[in-house]
Parts: structure tokens; C-alpha cells; sequence
């Protein structure tokens, strides 16, 4: 019987080699049927009943998904024999984003912002830009493509974006007797209203503290204060990340969670200041403009404001962008740049009411940054010069891991100074 | 002493086998094969985008030298482990023995037992989040009711395991319909001898359950076990691994590794020194298990019976 096993098995082991031997076969060739879409076609082909498929991914969902693939609708409309494939890769956007390059064959426009890890994979956009004016490049905020540039090349195109401010609750301000925040408000005006606006027996609080938040968007925090976590060439750590002026802006953050002017929330999926401001039980919070809709829906009479500054210092913003790239291994790249100028184009921008518009006509169009609502994320948007960390340096990824625990620490309550200083210390590795 | 089965020739041995061949080139193209395959991407440097490199064991020896979280989080498992098996095992025998009691509406405990299994993980965690909000939670609110403060659980460095031990020990579902189905092949008559010769309820347990549902304490202790060092979605989903990574368990290290930081190889390694633990904690239970799982019928306990 072994005899006869084995035989068998050996059988089974050669069908086994032939099925991976074929897939392997298959897919650097990227010609078997499974790929509808990076298919040999050209645009230029004289076959009018052929037709393109451009491949484009997508983290988005629900609505803003929906005006994504109107967009790539319209598209299809005004260059026929193209048809547009929306690739909707929600949370999972980096590690599939990573596999279809890894197996060379990724969309061909994308959705992008991590340009570091990126880039050698994306077409470098610089030519495209000069040889066709149609783009209108400069009618873009110049601090938006600002990251869209990595290694002094362009790499991405804005399409929409925003910055953070403080969304406050007006009845709750009214109630409390506070006067409303301004445009020239500081920490400290902050501090004294947090505390006045928390009433422990209504489970009230003035603020929400993060109790792990992206260091990302701390970095305004620390560049209002006249730091950074990084030295501007991206070399050195030491002296920026544990700096007096980082430890202290930091600080803020944590002392009004311990003095109980602020809550705690954290994790993934508990308790959120969204929630918690959706329901008025908190008066003030920091978000970017994602959650308006929400809040409006949710009958909160609220008012934004720009982010409190740090006396005598200027305030500094920091930018979510969402930009579009083209993929370097895309086999119609010519396509792709049409359906990436017309993703950022005025028309396209307009249909986009879920993010702010990237395009100075647009925003001058609408009056928005005349809207008390969105004047503040304009007013930030101009703040918004300096370069974020993980632009400056290739290993940001892994001294960021020991930063965020730091101020993980941090917010928890424990010594800002002593932390930071130890987060310096064991990133050093990372930066030879 | 056992029968030798009858050897098959021709289409009667082919048969089954192209049966079942379905499930093995599924195993092989889904199972195996990935594992073959994560074995050999553990000795490179595999960042997906970008360059393939061999380091040879460079991943393992940079595992245990020069990465704090590799130990933060194996010790964070082990810390989970240390109470989840025990509280996990005791529980589900527990309430096995209640379900096993001939009362009137056992058949319903059952289905609300087995029932949280049934839900996906990631809904129960989101409960969960709910459940432990330390402001706004309901967990607290009963406390609350009987005077007690409770700790803003996720939030809680001291806490937060223990917030994940309860919640992992709701899934237990299946567990339980295991011990049940040991309970109820105990035959009826080893109690009524013992009830003759007058033993009371906790020699009888001793005595009589434990020894005769060892063989299934020892199942679901292993499976318990690889079950505790696997733990990943509840952390994933609730916590991200924190209050300062007192939730930051192994698997969620090798998962970020993966997924986050796309160090493939690097996770591979990850990865497979777990196996190796999971390998050895396996090998030692059954090892020991000679000493005190009780199988009836076999002759290296029970002398000269036969």
C-alpha cells in the first residue's frame, strides 16, 4: 500500500508544481484572463469596439466613494471607449495598494499622500505638468503641493484635503458664560475654558484628549510652539524631538486630562469625541473637515475656529491631503494623465462636497473662505508651510513607532521630558 | 491487535481520494503551501515594494537582540495566557456541568451559551467598546449600581488585559458544547455505584467527572492555549494595542510588522518562532498529559484488566 501511496502522492505533488508553476507563469505576463484591465489595448487603437479599462483605487467609502465613481462616470462619458474601474480598497488601502505593486500589477491612478514609501513605484509628474498647461498648476494652493513632493519631484496632483481646527459647541459656551473662541485666542484662553465648560455631574467635558493620537497631526502643536520632531533636512532628532518647546506643547494636552478638563477617550473603536460632541457633551474639539456634515446632521449648533497660539509665536497648520498619482508600471499612462487632470479639475472639484476644494478659483468661486464655517480651515491652510516629518525621512515609519509610544506615555499622564528623551535614544539607530 | 484493514486496488483506492481531493489542493495551495512559503521569506528581507535581499538568520537574531517590542508583546501573551487558559477551562467546565443538570430549560441556556460564538469577532468587539467606556459604559454603570467606581477600562494600563481576558472568555461557546458532549458520555451508572457507596457531591467530582472528561480537558486545554497565543482581533479592533501597549499582544506585533510596516520577512520570522512555541507548549501538555488524563479502556493505568 505505501508503495501505491506514494505514487499517488508524487502525482498530486507534480499537479500541485504545474497549478503554481502556471500561476506564477501567468503573472508577470499579466495576459491570462483574470486581468480584465491592464489589458494590451491602446487608446490610439482604430478598433472602436474596443475599450480601455483604467484601473483606479480608491480608500474611500459610502459618499464619498459614490462622488469618486460619478467623477470616473463623467470621464467615461467625455472620452468614450474608456471605461473607468473604481477599486475600493477602504481600510485596506496600503496593504493591497503594496500587493498590486509587489506583484507589479497596480491600478493605474491611485489615491496617494505616503509619497516616501511610494515614490519608486509612482510616475514622476513634473513633465506631464510643463508639457500641458490645461492643468493650470498654479491654481493650486502652493502648501498642498508642497507634499506632493518628495525628493524635490512631484509625485501626486491635490485633489481634496483638510485642516484641522477647533469645532466648538455654542450652547455650550452660552451656557457656561464663556465668550467664544476667536481668531487670535491662546493656550491659556484654551486651558480656562475647558475647565470652565466641564461640569462633572452632566458628564460634560470642556475637551477630548486622544489618549493615542497621530503624531501627525501633533506636529502643528509643535511647530506653533517654535519646534519641530525633526531637524528641517530630516538628519537629526536630537534637540527637536525632545526639545523644551516639543515637551511643553505636548504637555498641554496632557495636564488638561489630568486637571479632568479634558476626557480620556481612546483606542480604536471606543467611546470617540465625535460621539461624545455629536451629543453635545463636549464642548470643544479638534477634527479636520470630515465630520461637519455630521455634526450639522446631528443638530449640534456649532461654530470652527483656528487652533489656539502659543503667545508670540505664529500658529502653523498641518494638512491631510488626498492627491492622485499615476502608477510607474501603468500601461496607459497617457490615459491616466487625462483621467488625473480631470479628477483635479474645477468641474471635478465642485462635485467633491465631502473634502475642501484644492483650487484657489474654486474656493474664490464659492466664497469659502469667507464662510465662517471653512474660513478657518483656509485661514490654517496658509499656516500650513512647513514639511511634516515623514517627508524628511526615509525611516520616519520607524522612529514615529517609538514617538508614539512616548506620547501614548505622555497623555497618559507621565513626564513628557523624561519620555521624549528616551524615544530620542532608541531612534537614533534608525537615522545613519 | 487491531484489524488490518483491507487493501484497495484500482478505482476502490482511487475513490476516496478524489473525494477528499477538493480539500487537499485546497489545503496545499492555501495552507501549505503559504507556510512553505512564509518559512523561506523569513530568512529574507522582504519589504514587497522594493528589493528582495537574503539576511540568512539576520530576522531571528535581530528578533532577540535588538527589538524591545519582540518582548514587550511576547510577554504581554504570556501575562494573557496565564489567565485566559486557566479562567477559560474552569468556566466552560463550569457551566458544561450546569447545562448538564436535568433541569427544565436547559436546552435554551445552551443556544444563549453557544450564541456569542456565533457572532463575528469584530461585532463583538465593537459591544465591547460599549460595554467597557469608562464614562459612559454600561459595565461601569452597573458597577455603579452595587457602589463601585469602576476604571476606565481600555484607558488603563492595569486594566486593559483584564478587559481583554473578559471579553475573549465570552467566545467560549463552542468550549462549553465540547465538555458537554464529555459530561453526557459519562455512564450514568459510575454515579449510581458511587451514590451507593456513599459518596457525596464533591467526591464524585473528583473521583468520578474529572478523570472521565480529562481526555476532554486535555482537547480543549491545547486548544485553549493556541487559541490565547493567537489572540489578535479583540486588540486589533479595541484597543490597537494600547493603553502604552499593555494589550500589544504577539500576534499584533507580527501582524504590524506585516501589514503596517511591511517587513514581510521580518513578520515571517515573527511568525514562525510563534509556531515554535505553540509547538513546544503542545508537545509539553501532552507530555504530562500521560500523568493525569484518564482514558477508559487503556491498559497502561488500568493493570492487568484485560
Amino acid at each position: 500500500m505505501k508503495k501505491v501511496a506514494s505514487k499517488w502522492m508524487a502525482t498530486g505533488m507534480a499537479l500541485l508544481l504545474a497549478v503554481v508553476a502556471g500561476c506564477s507563469q501567468a503573472q508577470p505576463a499579466g495576459t491570462d484572463g483574470t486581468s480584465s484591465s491592464t489589458g494590451t489595448t491602446t487608446p490610439a487603437s482604430s478598433d472602436k469596439k474596443e475599450t480601455v479599462t483604467l484601473r483606479f483605487a480608491t480608500w474611500d467609502t459610502d459618499q464619498m466613494l459614490k462622488i469618486q465613481q460619478d467623477i470616473a462616470k463623467q470621464f467615461e462619458q467625455k472620452n468614450p471607449g474608456v471605461k473607468v474601474q473604481v477599486e475600493a480598497y477602504a481600510d485596506g488601502f496600503d496593504q493591497k495598494l503594496v500587493a498590486a505593486f509587489g506583484a507589479k500589477n497596480p491600478p493605474d491612478v491611485m489615491y496617494m499622500w505616503d509619497f516616501p514609501t511610494y515614490n519608486a513605484s509612482l510616475e514622476p509628474l513634473d513633465e506631464y505638468v510643463k508639457k500641458d498647461p490645461s492643468v493650470a498648476i498654479d491654481d493650486f494652493y502652493q502648501g498642498l503641493l508642497n507634499y506632493n513632493r518628495f525628493d524635490g519631484k512631484l509625485f501626486g496632483l491635490p485633489a481634496g484635503f483638510s485642516t484641522r481646527v477647533v469645532f466648538y459647541n455654542k450652547k455650550l459656551f452660552n451656557e457656561a458664560n464663556v465668550p467664544l473662541p476667536t481668531d487670535n485666542w491662546t493656550w491659556e484662553d484654551f486651558k480656562s475654558a475647558a475647565k470652565k465648560l466641564t461640569v462633572r455631574d452632566k458628564k460634560q467635558y470642556g475637551f477630548a484628549v486622544r489618549s493615542e493620537p497621530d503624531t501627525y497631526d501633533l506636529q502643528q502643536f509643535v511647530w506653533s510652539n517654535g519646534s519641530s520632531f525633526i531637524s528641517p533636512d530630516g538628519k537629526a532628532i536630537e534637540g527637536y524631538m525632545n526639545s523644551k518647546e516639543t515637551a511643553e506643547a505636548l504637555q498641554i494636552f496632557s495636564d488638561l486630562a489630568k486637571d479632568k478638563s479634558a476626557l480620556l477617550v481612546g483606542g480604536k473603536n471606543q467611546q470617540s469625541g465625535n460621539d461624545l460632541f455629536k451629543a453635545s457633551k463636549l464642548a470643544m474639539y479638534d477634527n479636520g473637515v470630515w465630520s461637519l456634515e455630521s455634526y450639522k446632521k446631528a443638530n449640534v449648533d456649532f461654530g470652527t475656529v483656528v487652533m489656539p497660539q502659543f503667545p508670540g509665536k505664529p500658529g502653523k497648520g498641518v494638512i491631510a491631503t488626498s492627491s492622485v498619482s499615476i502608477a510607474k508600471d501603468s500601461k496607459n499612462k497617457e490615459l491616466a494623465w487625462e483621467f488625473l487632470k480631470f479628477f483635479v479639475s474645477s468641474d471635478a472639484i465642485k462635485m467633491r462636497t465631502s473634502d475642501l476644494p484644492v483650487r484657489i478659483s474654486v474656493v474664490q468661486e464659492k466664497k469659502l473662505d469667507q464662510d465662517p464655517l471653512y474660513a478657518p480651515f483656509y485661514k490654517t491652510l496658509e499656516q500650513s508651510t512647513d514639511t511634516p516629518a515623514f517627508l524628511l525621512n526615509p525611516h520616519w515609519n520607524e522612529i514615529n513607532r517609538n514617538l508614539s509610544a512616548a506620547v501614548n506615555a505622555i497623555m497618559m499622564g507621565q513626564n513628557a521630558e523624561e519620555l521624549l528623551n528616551k524615544a530620542v535614544k532608541d531612534s537614533q539607530k534608525f537615522l545613519k | 491487535m487491531t484489524v488490518q484493514p483491507k487493501k484497495l486496488k484500482g478505482r476502490a483506492f482511487l475513490t476516496p481520494y478524489l473525494f477528499i481531493l477538493p480539500w487537499i489542493l485546497g489545503f496545499l495551495a492555501f495552507t501549505l503551501g503559504p507556510m512553505l512559503f512564509s518559512l523561506v521569506m523569513s530568512f529574507f528581507d522582504w519589504p514587497v515594494v522594493g528589493e528582495v535581499t537574503f539576511v540568512g538568520l539576520d530576522n531571528y537574531i535581530n528578533m532577540f537582540t535588538d527589538d524591545p517590542l519582540f518582548w514587550q508583546s511576547l510577554w504581554v501573551t504570556i501575562k494573557f495566557a496565564l489567565l485566559f487558559v486557566p479562567l477559560n477551562l474552569f468556566i466552560a467546565l463550569f457551566l458544561a456541568m450546569m447545562l448538564n443538570q436535568k433541569v427544565k430549560g436547559s436546552g435554551f441556556f445552551r443556544t444563549v451559551f453557544y450564541l456569542p460564538s456565533v457572532i463575528s469577532g469584530v461585532a463583538l468587539a465593537m459591544i465591547w467598546a460599549w460595554v467597557y467606556d469608562g464614562e459612559y459604559g454600561i459595565f461601569n454603570y452597573l458597577l455603579s449600581l452595587v457602589g463601585i467606581t469602576g476604571p476606565d477600562w481600555l484607558n488603563d494600563t492595569s486594566w486593559a488585559l483584564v478587559a481583554m481576558v473578559i471579553a475573549s472568555l465570552w467566545g467560549q461557546g463552542s468550549m462549553v458544547l465540547i465538555f458537554l458532549a464529555g459530561l453526557k458520555s459519562i455512564p450514568e451508572s459510575l454515579y449510581e455505584a458511587a451514590s451507593i457507596d456513599g459518596a457525596g457531591a464533591v467526591q464524585k467530582f473528583f473521583r468520578i467527572t474529572l478523570p472521565m472528561v480529562s481526555p476532554t480537558i486535555l482537547f480543549n486545554l491545547i486548544m485553549t492555549i493556541i487559541s490565547a497565543f493567537q489572540q489578535l482581533s479583540l486588540a486589533l479592533l479595541l484597543t490597537g494595542g494600547g493603553p502604552l501597549q499593555s494589550t500589544y499582544f504577539y500576534a499584533m506585533y507580527a501582524y504590524d510588522n506585516a501589514f503596517k510596516y511591511f517587513k514581510m520577512g521580518y513578520a515571517s520570522a515573527n511568525s514562525w518562532f510563534m509556531f515554535a512555541i505553540i509547538l513546544v507548549l503542545t508537545f509539553l501538555v501532552f507530555k504530562t498529559s500521560g500523568k493525569w488524563v484518564y482514558y477508559e479502556g487503556d491498559n497502561r493505568r488500568g493493570g492487568e484488566e484485560a
